[in-house]
């Protein structure tokens, strides 16, 4: 009988876990995890769906088109859903792990304890940004609970979960490093905290639209700036300048540079930590236009960018010329060409990884320029600082884009179009519009001047500024969560 | 008893004779005459004896005999094994002409039941039961291949057209959800660890019948209701097969030699387009493209044209918007026109030859045999090959104690490139652009070959069928030992000791299709899987006062399953494509496919059973099984499995004597309760996953829950409650049974969907509950005897399957899928898996549009019209509705075998109704919306192409502007029917007799030559070979399975 007690062989399980020190590092690495898919998702729910990319497909179905498309039923689309679901891991990695440092968290020295607390609270706060910013309310969960138990939470007002969220982060900015050295470098620093809580308060403070989405309309333009200028004034970080420095911000030789607050980790070498995410706007035809095709196996098909967006840049731009591929040829026969544009801003054939999803570049989730624009923005907003310090930004960002002439009087909406230019294939694009009060207008208007297929909805509406609840949740919970209307 | 009379009869006449000549000499009345069997033969060795007496003799070489009695009038009986016995009276000196009828089906006849056996007569449970004795006779290569069609309520499908794979096996339809539905295999009393197919069909660790000799088995049981099975406790909820393998004979040594051999081919051939239909489709895509990619382009225009306006070099082209000029020139000059299916598919030569010995002598009993089979495959570069021996052996060492062993060494090799399922080269070779450049030709693609530019990535099927080797060897052993001591008589105590051993080893290597080794993929894997298994029973069984039969048994089981795998993968290509095995890899440290791990459970087992018999008329049985499995969560480890039965024999009561016509009528009852722990090893524990991250350019390892605890977890549990008859007429010529049942299984382990917000996608729990219920008839009749004879054999069955509960609140369950919608759902009151999807009611016209009717998105005139089923005015994913279930509603079987004179001919028939298959494959050949640069299905020739030819309203127009939703279109009816064997044989002994040879027999045999069905977007309704499901729901799918193999063999049985 005894013979009846059988533990697994080839893995742990949570019986013996959350006992040392070791284990409780093991629970952070696991917590930052949840970020691997992190800029997969940006580039299609934020980039694809934004007007920076004609997703429009001619060879087949792809899943990412109805999401490009303003499909109404997505529901039960995987983007969606696995947006949720890995928001959701990711904050529940961070409630066991909180709930475990108050149990036995003894075993660590205080300072690491600490730490981790931050950390933990830092990663909360981001994957609830996310799911605010794509689905508006949801449940709120702050514990590690039995499944049954979550299952009657309902979805929560969208000011309580910024409630968690700004909770969270102000814990992590007290309670974080500034900086982090060698084998730690990536973790979230108290920097990075501050950072994503001024994009909280900037995006608390943005239009409601009538929708409960991330906007509240709350005006606390003056929270951000006073982040933004805490950032610009006493954080680490350098507006980079010279020869190549748009470049090199995204360089495979310059990762976790000073333009950097919090980034996405990989390495290549086929050890599962690699990126996938540089090859998902891009097909197999670009990579052989590369000269690395032939070993890349069968790809995707190109997400173009928009005409649209190609006609924002002006001539010498060199975020263009950097980003964005307009047209190229197979090295190999059968020689083909492609005349639409492919984003290629990440990729770098020369140091490519082992396969497609082996990529070794890091993802930038805040980078200091980011910084500085927002607050640009919160100061045309009223926030702080004077409009001069808008126009030397601009002139900042624009000068190291290799365009000349001074900038006076920025308005919003060139603020907006220069992140447009600046971001361009970060993943900001979406979000930016919701901010700005104008995505409705301006995806109409972009959507009647390019969809030459006619395969995109139209109008859209502000319901289409948030997603759907994913139908399995839906069903998961019982239905005890509404659906977000328009879905 | 017949045997044991046979060996006796004669001697116990010569010991009685003498004495009674030296008495009686001049006055005895001679008894003469002539026995033949029934196609009048002389029959030698027949046994006469005057009934009441010892007082007998036996026919000699030519049939004849002679017998002296003493002048009273009594009784001769003449009997002899495989014949009916018969009596006649005698008053005098008289000469009799004997014709033996064939004895078709023995009351006396002894069937395998769990632990022992019991007989026919007295089973009062649903057993079914295959002689398998004969199986030489025909060309079978699996064990469960012989099943097929064969017994009601057995329900065998084969998923799957490689060689040498695991038919998939249910017994009374689908009780489980998650946890499998395969039975429970004994061989020879070792029962195995039961495996499922996971949802690409696939038998991960092996299938308990792989490289089992079908030409050693004797016979096979299915323990169909939980009466019977519940001896098997939590194992047995699908049902028990046990499988009896052959032992040797009393009487002189038999030596057996079976060959076949013949050639195989596919069995059904796609319709797809033909290459010239392919470009007019194309021209029409991408003239379609072309008008819309800019003002003032019409499809008029020709190419010239088009390289103008998109200032292209003469003679250069943009496929996606200009067709290849020669497709409109006669004879296509440069370019080769190809049927993909001609090109992968070959035949194959198939053959087998079996060498068995055994027989028996008062001490010894033995059977060994040796096999060779090899079976080419239909397509290029699969082959499957097997070596099998075996070896039963059983010494009476005394009175009291006999001992045995069981050996089956085996090895086989199947190869198999990759062909099945989703990606691998049979959805590649359908979709293939049946359209080439004459320079590449079969080899598009391949190598230095150049692309076809219309044809997309595509890379030669032929080509990688050639090149890639992927192959599998397996070694797999199975012994027994065992003991069995008779201390006092009619107490039988036995032990045995079983191992099932199986040692597999892949290896694959894939080369790039450049042929560099650069851009190969290699790797070598392997799993060995260990059951161990010691039981030890107690039986006594007598017979008190010529009444009351009686058998106790009980028992204790101690089993034990391990299994080890590992795998290595190449990672950074090979250095040349030379050198394939993983040391010509550029590394393979590193990658996180690498790695061993080790998985086992336990289960300890006590059973008892009784089994009583009253004047053979009133029958009872009980049994009860206790089981504690590894599995099981801390909170509920042991499991009670009860069952009872009862029958009652009517025809043995005095008042039916009179009923002559009726030979054999009984009436029998069950109930019992089964389990099914076939929920994985660790399952109620919460396991930790590895989640890693890197940080500072190095790996910073992570771990995080991955599934959350239940330490209630248990086995499903089913009820089974099973009424029965079973009857004869006319002496048995017509007999068979009829039985209703009714399955309820509880506590089904269910993934239920928890809100991702809870960190789980699913919580593992007992909670479903399904209901199958059904009846089965199985009929034999002897329709003519004599020297021409016909026997019939029918199964029929009809199974009705319903969810009756699911998760809290009962709430349907979508199942996930990894392409869009859900396509199968759980629904209260619907069978299981029932299909789920939007339903397409033709095209759409200029009149549908000015009403308004409801579309997709982007909808226009000749596009597919869809079901707005819940009026929503818009078609999308609300719309779907159930619109069929994947397990038939019936299955049947029929066999007719017909002899005469030398000539044998056996017919078997099979098929099923009332199911569908929802298959994948039709997303990858017959979606809307398909692109030029691939081939499609033949149902698209008659797609819409204008108002004016709108085809046959089943698809819509080539190119289209909506992201279309899972329709109807790609659900066929599983129905069919197939003729799966013909053999005709002929006895050579009445050309060449017996002097050289005991029995000699050719015969020629036709598998799966002749069917039908309606399944058009691919080969076989039955294939299962990816998943279709997500989540914990395996749902198997067609995404591009082999045809299944049509043979024609010749072969050989000669017994010496």
């Amino acid at each position: 009988e005894k013979d009846l007690d059988q533990s697994p062989i080839s893995s742990g399980s949570v019986p013996t876990f959350y006992k040392s020190a070791d284990d409780f590092t093991q629970a952070m690495n696991a917590a930052y995890s949840s970020l691997r898919d992190y800029p997969d998702r940006q580039l299609t729910m934020a980039e694809t769906r934004s007007d920076n990319i004609y997703g429009v497909s001619t060879q087949g179905i792809r899943t990412w088109e109805p999401i490009n498309n303003f499909s109404t039923a997505i529901a039960s689309n995987e983007y969606p859903a696995g947006t949720w679901t890995a928001d959701y891991t990711g904050i529940y990695r961070c409630n066991i792990l909180l709930d475990q440092l108050a149990a036995n968290g003894s075993v660590l020295t205080p300072a690491l304890r600490t730490r981790y607390e931050g950390e933990a609270k830092f990663l909360r706060a981001l994957y609830y940004l996310d799911l605010v910013r794509y689905f508006g309310k949801v449940p709120l969960i702050d514990h590690a609970l039995e499944p049954q138990v979550v299952a009657k939470i309902n979805r929560s007002p969208v000011a309580d979960v910024y409630g968690l969220i700004i909770a969270d982060l102000t814990t992590a900015s007290a309670s974080l490093a500034p900086s982090y050295t060698g084998a730690d470098v990536g973790r979230a620093t108290s920097w990075a905290a501050k950072g994503l809580l001024g994009l909280v308060y900037l995006t608390r403070s943005g239009p409601t639209y009538g929708i409960e989405g991330p906007g509240l309309d709350s005006h606390e333009y003056d929270k951000a700036y006073a982040l933004f200028n805490d950032i610009t004034t006493n954080g680490p970080y350098q507006f980079a300048t010279g020869t190549n420095a748009y470049a090199n911000i995204f360089s495979y030789t310059n990762e976790n540079n000073k333009e950097v607050l919090f980034d996405v980790q990989y390495i290549s070498g086929g050890v599962g930590q690699g990126a996938s995410y540089p090859s998902i706007l891009v097909t197999n035809n670009y990579f052989n236009s590369i000269g690395v095709g032939t070993t890349f196996g069968t790809g995707d098909e190109l997400r173009p960018a928009s005409n649209n967006l190609l006609s924002t840049f002006a001539a010498g731009d060199v975020r263009k010329t950097f980003s964005l591929q307009q047209g190229y040829t197979t090295t190999t026969a059968p020689i083909l060409t492609e005349p639409r544009a492919a984003f290629k801003k990440y990729i770098n054939g020369a140091l490519r990884g082992t396969t497609r999803t082996d990529w070794p570049i890091n993802f930038i989730v805040m980078r200091y320029t980011d910084v500085l624009m927002m607050k640009a923005e919160a100061i045309l907003k009223g926030g702080g600082g004077a409009p001069a310090d808008v126009d030397a930004i601009m002139s900042q960002v624009r000068a190291r884009a290799g365009l000349t002439g001074t900038v006076t009087g920025t308005t919003y909406a060139q603020l907006m179009e220069e992140r447009r230019r600046e971001f361009v294939g970060e993943g900001l694009r979406w979000h930016d519009l919701v901010r700005s009060g104008n995505a409705v207008n301006i995806l109409n208007a972009w959507i009647a001047q390019d969809d030459v297929s006619k395969r995109m909805r139209s109008p859209l509406n502000a319901n289409d500024l948030l997603y759907p609840v994913p139908q399995a949740e839906l069903a998961a919970s019982a239905y005890l969560y509404e659906q977000n209307p328009g879905y | 008893c017949v045997p044991l009379f046979l060996m006796t009869g004669p001697a116990l006449a010569a010991a009685a004779l003498p004495p009674a000549a030296a008495r009686h000499a001049a006055a005895d009345w001679q008894l003469t005459g002539k026995v033949t069997s029934p196609n009048g033969e002389g029959l030698p060795g027949v046994t006469i004896v005057v009934k009441g007496t010892t007082l007998g003799t036996s026919s000699n070489a030519d049939g004849s005999f002679s017998l002296a009695v003493p002048e009273t009038p009594g009784t001769l009986v003449f009997s002899f094994v495989g014949f009916q016995t018969q009596e006649r009276p005698f008053a005098g000196p008289e000469n009799f002409s004997i014709r033996l009828a064939d004895d078709t089906k023995s009351l006396d006849e002894v069937v395998v039941v769990g632990y022992g056996t019991q007989k026919r007569s007295d089973v009062t449970g649903a057993i079914a039961t295959l002689d398998a004795s004969k199986l030489e006779e025909r060309p079978i290569t699996r064990v469960d291949q012989a099943l097929v069609g064969q017994l009601a309520g057995v329900q065998v499908q084969q998923n799957t057209g490689l060689p040498g794979r695991g038919f998939t096996v249910q017994v009374r339809g689908n009780s489980s959800i998650t946890a499998g539905n395969q039975p429970l295999y004994v061989i020879d009393g070792f029962p195995l660890e039961i495996a499922s197919p996971n949802s690409n069909g696939n038998y991960s660790t092996g299938n308990p019948l792989d490289n089992i000799n079908p030409s050693d088995i004797q016979s096979i049981e299915v323990l169909k209701d939980a009466a019977a099975a519940a001896i098997y406790g939590s194992r047995a909820a699908n049902g028990v097969v046990l499988v009896t393998t052959k032992r040797g004979k009393t009487g002189k040594a038999v030596i057996s030699v079976n060959a076949y051999s013949g050639v195989s081919q596919m069995a059904k051939k796609l319709d797809l387009l033909t290459p010239e239909e392919w470009t007019q489709r194309a021209t029409e895509i991408v003239n379609a493209a072309w008008v819309k990619s800019g003002a003032g382009r019409s499809a008029s225009q020709d190419n010239a044209t088009r390289r103008q306006i998109l200032g292209l070099a003469p003679g250069a082209y943009t496929p996606s918007l200009m067709p290849d000029d020669r497709w409109s020139q006669p004879g296509h000059p440069g370019l080769d026109y190809i049927d993909w299916q001609d090109a992968i598919f070959r035949t194959g030569v198939v053959q087998n030859y079996q060498v068995s010995a055994s027989g028996a002598t008062p001490n010894i009993n033995y059977f060994v045999s040796g096999n060779f089979n090899d079976q080419q495959g239909i397509v290029i570069g699969v082959n499957y090959r097997r070596y099998s021996a075996r070896a039963n052996v059983e010494v009476k060492a005394n009175d009291k104690l006999k001992f045995g062993l069981n050996l089956t060494p085996t090895y086989s090799e199947s190869s198999d490139p990759g062909v099945e399922g989703k990606d691998n080269l049979t959805q590649k070779f359908v979709t293939m652009v049946p359209v080439a450049e004459s320079s590449a030709g079969l080899l598009t693609n391949y190598g230095e070959n150049p692309v076809y530019l219309w044809g997309g990535s595509s890379i030669s099927p032929v080509g990688e069928l050639t090149n890639r080797q992927q192959s599998t060897k397996t070694f797999r052993s199975l012994a027994t030992v065992y003991g069995e001591l008779e201390p006092v008589k009619n107490l039988r105590l036995r032990s045995t000791v079983n191992l099932d051993n199986t040692d597999a080893r892949a290896k694959s290597y894939i080369p790039n299709s450049k042929l560099v080794g650069s851009g190969a993929t290699g790797t070598f894997s392997g799993y060995r899987h260990i059951t161990f298994v010691n039981e030890n029973t107690a039986t006594y069984s007598r017979v008190f006062a010529e009444k009351h039969d009686l058998t106790v048994l009980a028992g204790y089981s101690y089993n034990y399953f391990h299994t080890e795998s590992d795998k290595l993968k190449s990672s950074g290509g090979f250095v040349n494509s030379a050198v394939t095995t993983l040391n010509g890899a550029t590394n393979i440290t590193g990658t996180a496919d690498n790695g061993t791990s080790e998985t086992q459970n336990t289960l300890v087992s006590q059973f008892a059973r009784l089994q009583y018999a009253f004047m053979g008329k009133y029958l009872l049985m009980a049994s009860v099984r206790r089981d504690g499995s590894s599995r099981f969560g801390e909170d509920s480890r042991w499991g009670v499995f009860p069952a009872g039965s009862a029958g009652w024999r009517i025809s043995q009561e005095g008042f039916m004597k009179n009923v002559a016509f009726l030979s054999e009528l009984k009436v029998r009852g069950s109930i019992g309760f089964a389990g099914n722990n076939n929920i994985g090893d660790y399952s109620s524990l919460a396991t930790l996953g590895v989640n890693s991250y890197t940080f500072g350019g190095a790996i910073a390892t992570g771990q995080a829950p991955n599934s959350s605890p239940n330490a209630d977890l248990r086995w499903e549990k089913s009820r089974t409650l099973d009424f029965g008859l079973d009857y004869g007429f006319f002496r048995n010529r017509i007999f068979g049974s009829f039985d209703y049942y009714t399955k309820t299984s509880k506590d089904l382990l269910l993934s239920v969907p928890v809100p991702s917000a809870s960190g789980y996608g699913s919580q593992l729990r007992n909670i479903g509950e399904v209901l199958n219920q059904g009846w089965e008839v199985e009929l034999k009749t002897n329709n003519f005897t004599g020297a021409f004879t016909w026997s019939t054999a029918l199964n029929f069955s009809h199974n009705e399957n319903q969810v009756v509960h699911l998760g809290p609140g009962d709430a349907a369950i979508e199942i996930p899928s990894s392409y869009g919608a859900a396509s199968a759902i759980l629904q209260v009151g619907q069978p299981m898996f029932s299909f789920y999807s939007i339903v397409q009611d033709g095209i759409l016209t200029q009149a549908d549009i000015d009403s308004k009717v409801p579309i997709i998105q982007g909808e226009t005139v000749g596009d597919p019209k869809y079901r707005d089923a819940d009026n929503s005015g818009a078609i999308d994913d609300k719309d779907r509705v159930i619109v069929g279930q994947p397990s038939p509603k019936y299955t049947w079987g029929i066999t007719n075998t017909f002899s005469y004179k030398g000539f044998d001919l056996s017919v078997l028939v099979q098929g099923q109704n009332g199911g569908q298959l929802y298959s994948l494959i039709g997303r990858a050949i017959d979606n809307t919306n398909m692109g030029y640069n691939q081939n499609v299905l033949g149902l698209q020739r008659d797609r819409w192409i204008s108002p004016e030819n709108p085809g046959a309203g089943e698809r819509g127009k080539a190119s289209t502007s909506f992201t279309p939703l899972k329709s109807t279109s790609w659900l066929y009816s599983s129905d069919y029917y197939r003729v799966r064997n013909i053999t005709l044989g002929y006895n050579l002994n009445t050309l060449i007799g017996t002097r050289f040879v005991q029995a000699a027999r050719v015969y020629a045999s036709l598998e799966n030559f002749f069917g039908h069905d309606t399944y058009r977007g691919g080969y076989n309704v039955d294939a299962v070979n990816s998943n279709a499901g997500g989540g914990s729901f395996g749902v198997g799918t067609d995404y591009g399975g082999l045809p299944l193999t049509k043979s024609v063999t010749f072969g050989l049985n000669v017994t010496f």
